[in-house]
Formats: C-alpha cells, structure tokens, sequence
C-alpha cells in the first residue's frame, strides 16, 4: 500500500466535534486553577522595582498589614528566614505532598516520608491518611503503615470525611468523582467532576461538596446519593471549603467568591477574582489567596491580611487557630504568619531540600 | 508564544493552542485504540496531564511532539490493558466504527486493518502517516531503534494493504 493511500484514508477518519467541547470544558477549568509561572521582568525593571515595591506596597495593604511589610524583603523572600524547619510555631502536625512524596512534619520539625504519594489529606480526626499517586490511592496510618490501597488511573484530590464510627473517601479518576467507604470497599463512581477538590461537611453529616464538569457546586449525601444542594454554574471554578460548623460552603471561582447557605440555599458573591485558595480558620474567618495577598472575608468585609513579594500557594491554619501558614515558592520558603499578638511574620527556607521538591500544604492538625 | 503565555496563565493562549492540537491528538487516539469513547478520555486525560506539567514544559521545545508522545503512549498502555481484561471474544468485539465519507469501505478496511496490527505498530503508523514525524523522530518519541520503526511501518503497510484487498473482494 502507498503512503498516499495511508494518508488518504487515515484523513477520511471523522472527528466528534462534541468530544472537543466536551474535552475543553475540563480541560480549561484545570489550566484555570493553576498558578500561571510568574514574569520575569526584564532586569532594569528588577531593579527599578526593588527600589520602589516596598513604598508601593505599604500604600496599598491596610494598617493590620502594613506593619509586616516592613519585614519583607522584596527580592528574594522573607528576611531572617531560618535555614531549615526546626519547629513549627504552634502544636500539632502538617501534612505535604508533592514532587518529593508525602510528609508528616510534626512540631519538633521531625518529618516522616509516607511514600510516592503527589496528593495527601487528614482523615475527619486525623487518625489516618488518603494518599495518591497517579493510579494508586492508599489509607495511611501516619506512621506510614498503609492498611489499604486501591487501582484507580489518573487519581486526584482524596479527602476523607465522616465521624469516627463512619468514614467514606472521596476522590477524582479520570475526572469522575468517586467515593468509597473509609476501610476501602464498595468504590463508586458518580459524574464527571471539575478539577476542583471535593470537601466533606465536618461532623457526623458525612455530605459531600464538589463542583461537577459543567462548573455547578453541588452537595451530595455521604454515599454520594442524593442531591442536596445544586448551585448555577460558576465559570473557572478553583476551590471549594466548608466552614467549621458546616453552615457555610465558600466557592472561589474565576471572577468572584460565592458564599453558599446549603440549609436556606441562600448565596452572596463578592467580585474577588483570582482567588486560588481558600481557608476557614477554626473561629469561622474566611481566609483568601490571591496572588501575592493575603485577604480575610469577615462580616463582608475584605481586609488585606499580608502581601508576599511573590505568588504565594496554599493555607493551613494551625489547629489553635493561632498562625496561618503559606508558601512562597520563588523563594523556596515557607510563611508563617501570626493572627493575633505581634502579628509576627516567621519564614523558613530550603524547603526542597528538606521535602524533596516544594510541597503542598495538604492540613494542619492537632496532636503529636 | 502561546505556550509561554499559556504558562503565565492566559486563558486566550490556552485555548488556542488547545484548538489547534486537539483535532490530531484525538484522532490520534482513535486510531490506535479504535474506540471513540476510549479515544475522547485518552486525548482529554493527556491535555490535562500537559496542564499539569506545563509550568516544566521547555519552550525551546515544540509543544506538538510533548503532547504527541503523551497520547500515543497513553493510548498503547489502553489497548494493551483492554487485551488483558476482555471481557467477550475477540469476535463478538463491535466492529470499530466505520467513518463516515467519500470512502467508507476503505476506511472501514483501515479500521480493520489498524485493529489487526499491535498496538505499537498502530501507533507507529498513526504518528508516520496522521502527524507527519519521520522514522528517526518516531524512534526517539517512542524509545525504540530506528530499525524497528521502519519493519513495523513496513509491517503495518503490508497488513493494510491485505486488510483492503479483503474488503474489496
């Protein structure tokens, strides 16, 4: 057979239209919910903001934020940042994962390797661990004794959720959400879910939040049967989180912040656009990552919290509800950020060194 | 240009050049593993994945190769899964669906001809004859000896040619 005819015949092979759109609408909400890789200025513009950035940006952030300002270092991260994670600034232990694996970082700055896990989070009492790698998820002791594990392909965001008598796992394969039960039997799956991690409602009420492929935050019962609660649509949705009480479930969408009441169905959006993460500290303050900032959602009210001098990923409150952690990658540092007292501002570097490649924060929790 | 700004975040960027690889990259998919359902997860899944490394993506480097690479690979671990867990005989298989066009028969005797061959031996026709790479350049996308690419081009021509003759008769 000629190469003509090959190529004749391979180009009479029809395309599906519907699949393109259908592929574009998950496809482009996963690009939307990624850091974009930051620009780089061109070298005179380096060094004429260096002059200028921390007169801009005492303008802008208001009075809470201005005094931890003064201790950045606009170039290359926080100033005074200790070499290495000694201790953690409140009790309890963190949970990362990422490029390196999995970690348990506890409060002495000990930290324990889980394994090959790229995504990790706290069971609802934080007596075990979901973890997954691309097709594998595991249940964890945090000790690292694995109890079991299940094959799934292209597995993303596990979270655990229920009482301590009755837990289920959910997660993301092949872009379908799934949910199966806390000691790994009776795996389901339910509809095609947007790159967006699903939460469970904390306490015994075991539902389950999730944005589906056409960008509806929707609230299923806790054995992902029975709609509960269905939103309209918001594009480019990023993050999902429940609030401490479980009254409240926060979307952070492209363009705006959604506040929805699951029990009334009442929902207020505020025109906050490009917030990737989103956090309730234990008292019930919505907390925001936009960008470089820091923002606190209270009473309606927006307030900058802290401006970092690059992109900052991921929060975690401590358990006390004391410190808020983030992460500053351009500068290979962790930030830990005071609420109260001093509003101090403790950086800590070489976190690639330490955790084999920057991680994400996947939890602070109590204990030891 | 786009990737770069794609990389910065630009949903403009991204779209196009998600427009612009799509068409081929599920094409691809749905010819080596001849299932359309199978083909749209196959090119979606290696879009996300691209999303997810595209912060590593080199942009000295063209983009079309490092997405071709991950649907062909994707689609061959498919196939050779799928031939692991059948479920009914090969015979009772559905017969892969037979295009629509100016030449139905012959393209229902590519299909068949395609389905015949092994997987790696679909996807070094698809990537000689749909995207275009040369035999070296098939060789270092799917790490294997030059020499081997040109026998299972040679292998894959033959086995089509067969496949159409016994259509037309």
């Amino acid at each position: 057979m000629s190469e003509r005819t090959v190529r004749r015949l391979i180009d009479a092979v029809p395309d599906d239209p519907g699949a393109e759109e259908r592929a574009w609408a998950i496809v482009q909400a996963a690009h939307a919910v990624r850091e974009p890789v930051p620009r780089r200025p061109p070298m005179r513009a380096v060094l004429v903001l260096a002059a200028t950035a921390v007169a801009v940006t005492a303008a802008a952030v208001s009075p809470p934020g201005r005094a931890v300002v003064h201790a950045i270092r606009t170039s290359i991260g926080i100033a005074g940042a200790q070499p290495a994670l000694f201790r953690l600034p409140a009790p309890g232990r963190v949970l990362v994962s990422g490029p390196g694996g999995a970690w348990v970082v506890a409060a002495d700055g000990s930290k324990r390797r889980l394994g090959d896990f790229g995504e990790a989070s706290w069971s609802p009492h934080a007596l075990f661990i979901v973890a997954a790698s691309r097709n594998e998820l595991a249940a964890l002791e945090p000790n690292g004794k694995v109890h079991w594990t299940l094959a799934r392909s292209d597995i993303r965001f596990p979270r655990w959720g229920g009482s301590r008598t009755d837990t289920r796992v959910s997660y993301l394969s092949q872009g379908r959400l799934h949910v199966v039960g806390g000691n790994g039997v009776g795996d389901i799956a339910l509809g095609k879910a947007a790159p967006v991690a699903p939460v469970w409602q904390p306490g015994a009420r075991r539902a389950l939040a999730y944005v589906t492929s056409r960008g509806r935050v929707t609230v299923l019962g806790g054995n992902g049967h029975g709609v509960r609660f269905s939103a309209l649509p918001s594009p480019g949705p990023r993050a999902l989180a429940w609030s401490p009480d479980g009254g409240s479930l926060v979307l952070a969408a492209r363009t705006r912040v959604v506040v929805y009441n699951v029990a009334t169905t009442h929902q207020q959006a505020f025109p906050i656009a490009g917030v990737g993460a989103v956090a309730f500290a234990p008292d019930g303050t919505l907390t925001l990552l936009r960008g470089r900032t820091v923002l606190e959602l209270r009473n309606s009210v927006v307030r900058t919290l802290f401006t970092a001098p690059g992109s900052l990923t991921g929060l975690a409150w401590s358990p006390d509800g004391r410190w808020l952690l983030t992460g500053l990658p351009q500068a290979d540092q962790w930030i830990f950020l005071q609420r109260s007292g001093g509003r101090r501002v403790l950086a800590v570097s070489h976190l690639r060194t330490q955790l084999g490649g920057l991680p994400v924060l996947d939890g602070w929790v109590a204990g030891t | 240009m786009l990737v770069r700004d794609a990389q910065r975040g630009s949903a403009v960027a991204f779209e196009q050049l998600f427009r612009r690889h799509w068409p081929r990259a599920y094409r691809a998919a749905l010819l080596v593993v001849g299932d359309a359902a199978a083909a749209e997860d196959i090119a979606q899944e290696s879009f996300l994945a691209a999303v997810r490394a595209l912060d590593r993506f080199d942009r000295r480097r063209p983009f079309g190769p490092w997405l071709h690479r991950i649907v062909v690979n994707r689609a061959i671990d498919w196939s050779r899964a799928r031939s692991l867990r059948r479920e009914i005989a090969a015979e009772h298989a559905p017969e892969p669906q037979a295009p629509e066009g100016s030449e139905p028969e012959h393209a229902h005797g590519l299909a068949a001809g395609l389905a015949g061959l092994a997987p790696e031996n679909r996807a070094v026709i698809v990537l000689r004859y749909l995207l275009d790479y040369t035999p070296g350049e098939i060789a270092e996308l799917l790490d294997l000896p030059r020499g081997t690419v040109n026998s299972r081009l040679r292998r894959g021509l033959d086995r089509l040619e067969l496949s159409l003759r016994e259509e037309s008769s």
